[in-house]
């Protein structure tokens, strides 16, 4: 089925070939600060995954009905992030409401993704592309979700251990982090190419 | 409540200020976009004057299977002679998509030549696609299935083309592109008798 | 006289403040997203460099003049409408000006609306002070900011090219690092410059 094969290699893509963070520079700034252990990277690579898939259909739906073609056009930005902005507080009010539980573990990630690039970054990247098809819009918003969690999954394994080992002064917390992501964007450039 | 009136005047005024630039940039906007096509293609068309937007509608199936609609510009000279035909194609590269300009001669028979809109390949490596001795292998080539090679004579221009050493999928990328944007956008306009046999 | 000195003196740490002590990608850590994006040529990083100026000087702006009327809960609201709007002018007049670079950029200039540095300002300087000293803040980090990212980028456009500004820098038996100008160059070249920062710094202190 072409539709499903057209699927699945974008979600391939997005996650392993154009992973958000490696490739696009997005979602740094949680990257960084949260992924010293696996626990709380794996819980914001979620609460990312959960609003980034609301998001990005949103958004979508936003262009797509709105935006595109009209006048409207210009204030794009402007609507996305409002969207997003309350895409991030519906999912608070819900979570918190209905499952306490799950708030509970979230903790204060909720808030801070709003500021995180990769939500805004990928609904303009799905504007950029061009997709057409909503469901092709939630299938990338998602696997964006997923592939950020695998990043960020990826690097507190590695934090953990490099924990243990012996970091000069200078370059312990932000820089290792960096050098780090470094060298496994370079692991994940060997996927390039995979998919065409 | 009574301070969302704040939200209310400041989204009026912020939504003017956005109109009021819009309004006075975008022709300037407008314009640097088609000066940019229109440069690149009267490099390699050279003579062209003007381009007039084709108005019939031509969809051709991309590389991966989508249909999409292509816009072909008619080039004329200042004598209002058309001296050729040009499109934009996109497709997948290496890293990320490649969008090309295709500028073809009158008869839609020999490809004048194309150039890289954008493309975000290996600096040093696939980035070559735009430098001279790799595109110069399109120009003169015949509108129709273009084969890739490793091994070759680059001066010759025929159907094949010569890759860039070690940017392999990168050259490849290209000349699917080309291939099949040209061989669809032939077809179809053969159908709809844009181009003929005996067409001017 | 004593007084106007005081003044002057507090104007022209706070512009400082943004360049080295307080400098936000090194010091603050914050806007790491665009710093690694587009600091791949010094051409991009300086036309970034002056949007996120221009984008923090009228949001400090505004925000200073409306800092009496904000209320806690619309606060956030307020930052994040005006900067949008701002980015969005700012993005127009890339596009009708320069529109190769604007090409270049592409996303990344919308992306100065979740710019940390730009609403971490706008929270913690110019809704608590007058508009005076929020201008000069707003250009202390701002160019503090450029700087930063004009560093990062002749670093990793003369090791990946050999050239700044189309300028053949490098001697011609130079075999450029092409790795430089990929992700890896600029994770690991932001990464070493933190530790060198991080060195000079508590050196000093």
């Amino acid at each position: 089925m072409d539709t499903l094969s057209i699927l699945l290699m974008g979600f391939i893509s997005i996650v392993v070939v154009n992973n958000l963070v490696f490739t696009k520079f997005l979602g740094i700034c949680p990257y960084l600060g949260v992924s010293g252990r696996i626990d709380m990277a794996f819980g914001m690579g979620l609460a990312v995954t959960f609003v980034v898939t609301l998001s990005g259909t949103l958004t979508w739906l936003i262009d797509h009905l709105l935006l595109i073609g009209t006048p409207l056009e210009v204030t794009r930005y402007v609507c996305f992030i409002l969207v997003i902005a309350g895409a991030v507080q519906l999912v608070e009010m819900y979570l918190r409401k209905f499952f306490p539980s799950l708030y509970e573990s979230f903790g204060i990630f909720l808030p801070l993704i709003t500021t995180n690039c990769a939500i805004l970054g990928l609904c303009l990247f799905i504007n950029l592309w061009g997709i057409d098809s909503l469901l092709e819009a939630v299938v990338l918003s998602f696997g964006a979700g997923i592939g950020f969690t695998m990043a960020i999954c990826i690097m507190a394994g590695i934090r953990e251990n490099l924990d243990l080992a012996d970091v000069p002064d200078c370059l312990k917390g932000a820089p290792i982090t960096l050098i780090t992501a470094g060298l496994l964007a370079m692991a994940f450039m060997g996927f390039a190419g995979m998919i065409r | 409540m009574q301070q969302s009136w704040l939200l209310i005047v400041a989204s009026f005024c912020f939504g003017l200020l956005i109109a009021v630039t819009n309004a006075a940039l975008s022709p300037r906007i407008r314009q640097n976009e088609i000066n940019k096509r229109n440069s690149m293609v009267t490099v390699l068309l050279p003579g062209a004057n003007d381009f007039i937007l084709m108005e019939e509608q031509i969809e051709i199936q991309s590389l991966q299977g989508k249909m999409e609609k292509v816009e072909i510009y008619k080039a004329m000279s200042a004598a209002d002679e058309c001296v050729g035909w040009s499109f934009e194609a996109v497709g997948s590269g290496f890293a990320d998509k490649i969008k090309l300009v295709i500028a073809l001669d009158k008869n839609f028979e020999k490809i004048a030549g194309f150039d890289v809109l954008s493309s975000n390949e290996t600096p040093g490596f696939g980035d070559q696609i735009k430098y001279d001795y790799y595109r110069d292998q399109f120009k003169g080539a015949p509108a129709g299935e273009l084969k890739l090679v490793t091994i070759g004579e680059r001066s010759k221009i025929d159907s094949e083309i010569v890759a860039i050493s070690g940017a392999t999928i990168s050259s490849e990328a290209v000349v699917e592109i080309v291939s099949n944007s040209i061989m669809k956008v032939k077809e179809q306009m053969r159908k709809k008798g844009i181009i003929g046999n005996d067409k001017q | 006289m004593t007084n106007s000195n005081v003044k002057t003196s507090r104007y022209w740490q706070t512009l400082l403040a943004g360049l080295w002590r307080e400098n936000p990608v090194f010091r603050l850590l914050l806007g790491m997203c665009p710093t690694l994006a587009v600091t791949a040529a010094v051409k991009p990083a300086l036309t970034m460099g002056c949007c996120v100026i221009f984008v923090l000087i009228c949001s400090n702006i505004i925000v200073s003049l409306m800092r009496n009327l904000l209320k806690p809960h619309l606060r956030i609201l307020m930052f994040t409408l005006t900067i949008a709007t701002f980015v969005t002018i700012a993005d127009l007049f890339l596009k009708a000006f320069v529109p190769r670079m604007s090409e270049t950029l592409g996303p990344y200039v919308p992306l100065i609306i979740v710019n940390c540095i730009i609403i971490g300002r706008a929270e913690a300087c110019a809704s608590k002070n007058p508009l005076l000293i929020s201008v000069v803040d707003a250009l202390g980090m701002g160019v503090g900011f450029t700087v930063t990212l004009c560093v990062l980028a002749a670093i990793r456009e003369l090791l990946s090219t050999g050239k700044i500004f189309e300028i053949q820098l490098m001697p011609d038996a130079f075999v450029p690092w092409a790795a430089m100008s990929m992700p890896v160059g600029a994770f690991i070249t932001l990464g070493l410059m933190l530790g060198l920062v991080n060195i000079v710094a508590g050196r000093k202190a």
